[in-house]
């Protein structure tokens, strides 16, 4: 479904990404972890089709599409759906309206009818319990003033409601207490299915607990230097990102 | 300047016509005021380019236009229901080109002591206390700064002759909001108006008014003043809402005067006229007031809009806040001046100013100059102003949700003034601004359509 290939991609002059390799098949969960600044961010950043990187080399191909000829909104329309680090706060759209205009712009591109402001109310419902959220996040602006765990639920919740094909969750953990977590992992559990795939950048092994990968990749140096099973993730919980370090250099 | 003495204006010869008139409006002493205003007026003609508080702002059209003294036309019910502010529920007070039209006014059973009218009318209940106020809150006497420009205040006065009168007394809390409408039509030829509303608020009463300006036919000016005054804790969030025709001009003061512990806030909305300048002057005459001094206007084609502000910190622990944004697109060009004077005595003073334009279009201009005088040692006043694009990683968060460019930046051009009516309390007041700035920005040919929320 998603096949990246040879990814090289730097910014500015620092190239980030020497060569990624990752193939994800439909119904699968991919963890990828790394040291800080070892570019899991910028993966999850070239995915999206945030400017400010420049593809050197290499490919990113999801069922059949060359993502990276597609502008960010195209790639939505695609299926592709990136959970943000630092979700971005934008004052005077409530996020009602925003959400609205995102689905029916993706429900156009999949040539399905624009949902009415009540079908899509009805659509959403379901979702906002499921996340937990309050009412009336809904009529405010979109994040603003909202707790970094609101934030966090909050692009869950678009996720539910986006219905993504390819959810790239971008350090999702990072700031949430244990119940936050729980009800975010709920969230992207309940959107498991044999046709949909999630790639979870991680710096910690805690939110696997609660999303179980099928798949754990190492990224280091802009490289995925190894790549296991969830028992990986538990290993360099216990031992660091060190003993990879030492490894790679033993064998160098 | 423009000498009115050697040059023949209408807005001179117009007096001759009305003042006879005019003077069986309202007490003695009160045309004893015209006369010296129009004494002022003359003697300080009208402002050029080449005079520094009008330095970005032809008034050209003014200058060589022609306006006849504007009378009552008749608009019917229908006509201003059909206007975007014609369906909010308020107590309402309608003018037309500058005179109370009752038949498009709202009666309401108001607590005792409550006048909510035309000022003529208030009058005959309130003599002495209009005339303890008028035209002592709309002026410079006194105060900081060495270009105080009084020129259109003067000409205001000097035609002096009915306006809106708003009076609570003490501990008056009123619960509807207040409309002033002024309408101005001009099928037969261009007119001016010089509507001059008075607004009281006695101590610990507390009100929500709009203020509208609306146009519908012809080429006019509207030169108003608006003169508030707020008691020791009182409370008024005042929303003025600027919507003439694109062929018309609109000049308007609003001063306002605090006692100790009051709160202002001004939500000042400008989307029409051709020509528009705002000045708004805040007197700080007590300790402990809050002043929040919100703005948004949007300019296209040729508009030209200039806001022009002044705070008066005279006393010590005053807190002042303001926001003032602009979005100009076409050719419009826009002015913000924002004066916050911090007189000796007013120590631990807060004021905090914050100007933001956004173009459009590279034929958008933006002079934005903020002038902060400060005579005490213990304060804190901060100011800033950007003038630039839209914000990017907002821009990358609405398309990474499959919202295309174009259309996330005209959201995000709405957004941006949004913020600003997001201020209004009165729900009704403020669903009406949004679907008006909605309207306004499809008008723009740089933004993309929208669909409705």
């Amino acid at each position: 479904m998603l096949e990246i290939t040879n990814l090289h991609a730097r910014v500015e002059d620092k190239e980030i990404l020497k060569g990624i390799n990752l193939t994800v098949n439909p119904g699968e969960t991919h963890a990828i972890m790394g040291p800080n600044g070892s570019g899991k961010s910028t993966l999850a950043s070239v995915i999206a089709g945030k400017s400010g990187y420049e593809v050197t080399e290499g490919s990113v191909v999801l069922n059949g599409q060359d993502l990276l000829e597609l502008e960010p909104d195209e790639r939505a329309a695609a299926g592709v759906f990136l959970a943000f680090q630092y979700p971005v706060e934008i004052p005077g759209v409530t996020n009602t309206y925003f959400l609205r205009a995102a689905l029916n712009n993706i429900r156009k591109n999949r040539g399905e009818p624009e949902l009415s402001m009540t079908e899509f109310m009805k659509h959403i419902k379901s979702k906002v319990q499921m996340m937990e959220m309050d009412n009336s996040l809904l009529s405010r602006s979109v994040n603003e003033g909202f707790s970094g765990g609101e934030k966090k639920r909050n692009e869950i919740f678009q996720m539910a409601v986006l219905e993504p094909v390819l959810a790239v969750l971008d350090e999702t953990d990072s700031g949430l207490d244990i119940d936050a977590l729980k009800t975010v992992a709920n969230g992207v559990n309940a959107l498991k299915s044999p046709d949909r795939a999630t790639i979870v950048v991680t710096h910690y092994q805690r939110l696997l607990n609660y999303i179980v990968p099928d798949f754990v990749h190492v990224l280091m140096g802009g490289q995925i230097v190894r790549s296991g099973g969830k028992e990986l993730a538990l290993e360099l919980e216990a031992k660091g990102y060190g003993f990879i370090e030492e490894e790679l250099a033993a064998k160098a | 300047m423009i000498d009115l003495k050697s040059t023949p204006h209408s807005l001179v010869e117009n007096f001759d016509l009305v003042k006879g008139i005019l003077s069986t409006y309202g007490p003695d002493k009160l045309h004893a005021l015209r006369l010296k205003a129009f004494d002022n007026f003359v003697e300080f003609g009208l402002p050029t380019t080449k005079d520094e508080e009008f330095k970005y702002l032809s008034l050209r059209a003014l200058t060589e236009g022609q306006f006849a003294h504007a009378y009552g036309a008749t608009i019917d019910r229908y006509q201003v229901e059909q206007t975007k502010v014609g369906s909010i529920e308020a107590i309402t007070v309608t003018f037309v080109n500058g005179e109370y039209a009752p038949e498009l006014s709202s009666a309401h059973a108001l607590p005792k002591g409550v006048f909510v009218g035309s000022l003529r009318d208030g009058f005959t209940v309130y003599e002495d206390k209009i005339m303890a106020h008028l035209g002592e809150v709309a002026n410079l006497k006194g105060k900081l700064g060495s270009t105080n420009d009084e020129r259109f205040v003067y000409l205001n006065t000097a035609y002096l002759s009915d306006g809106a009168f708003v009076y609570l007394p003490r501990g008056v809390s009123l619960e509807e909001p207040i409309h002033l409408l002024f309408l101005s039509t001009a099928d037969h030829g261009p007119l001016v108006s010089h509507p001059r509303n008075l607004i009281v608020l006695e101590e610990n009463s507390d009100a929500k008014i709009l203020e509208s300006y609306l146009g519908m036919d012809g080429i006019y000016f509207t030169n108003s003043v608006t003169e508030v005054v707020l008691g020791p804790s009182a409370m008024l969030e005042h929303t003025k809402f600027q919507d003439e025709n694109l062929d018309s001009i609109h000049i308007a003061n609003c001063s306002i005067h605090q006692a100790e512990d009051s709160i202002y806030t001004s939500n000042n909305i400008s989307f029409g006229a051709r020509i528009t300048r705002n000045d708004v002057n805040v007197w700080l005459d007590g300790e402990h007031t809050e002043t929040w001094l919100n703005g948004a206007s949007v300019g296209l084609g040729e508009q030209a809009i200039d806001n022009h502000t002044r705070i008066d910190h005279a006393k010590p622990n005053c807190n002042s806040f303001e926001v003032y944004k602009s979005i100009l697109g076409d050719r419009a060009l826009g002015v913000f001046n924002g004066k916050i004077f911090v007189y000796e005595d007013a120590q631990k003073t807060d004021a905090k100013q914050t100007n933001k334009a956004i173009l459009l279009s590279p034929h958008a201009t933006i002079n934005t100059k903020p002038q902060l005088e400060i005579f005490a040692d213990d304060v804190k006043c901060t100011h800033g102003a950007t003038v630039g694009q839209l914000r990017e990683d907002a821009l990358f968060y609405l398309q990474s949700r499959g919202v295309p460019k174009k259309e996330a930046q005209g959201l995000l051009v709405y957004a941006f003034a949004a913020e600003v009516l997001e201020k209004i309390t009165i729900s009704s007041v403020r669903d009406v601004l949004e679907k008006a700035l909605f309207d306004k920005l499809k008008e723009s040919q740089e933004l993309p359509e929208q669909s409705e929320a």
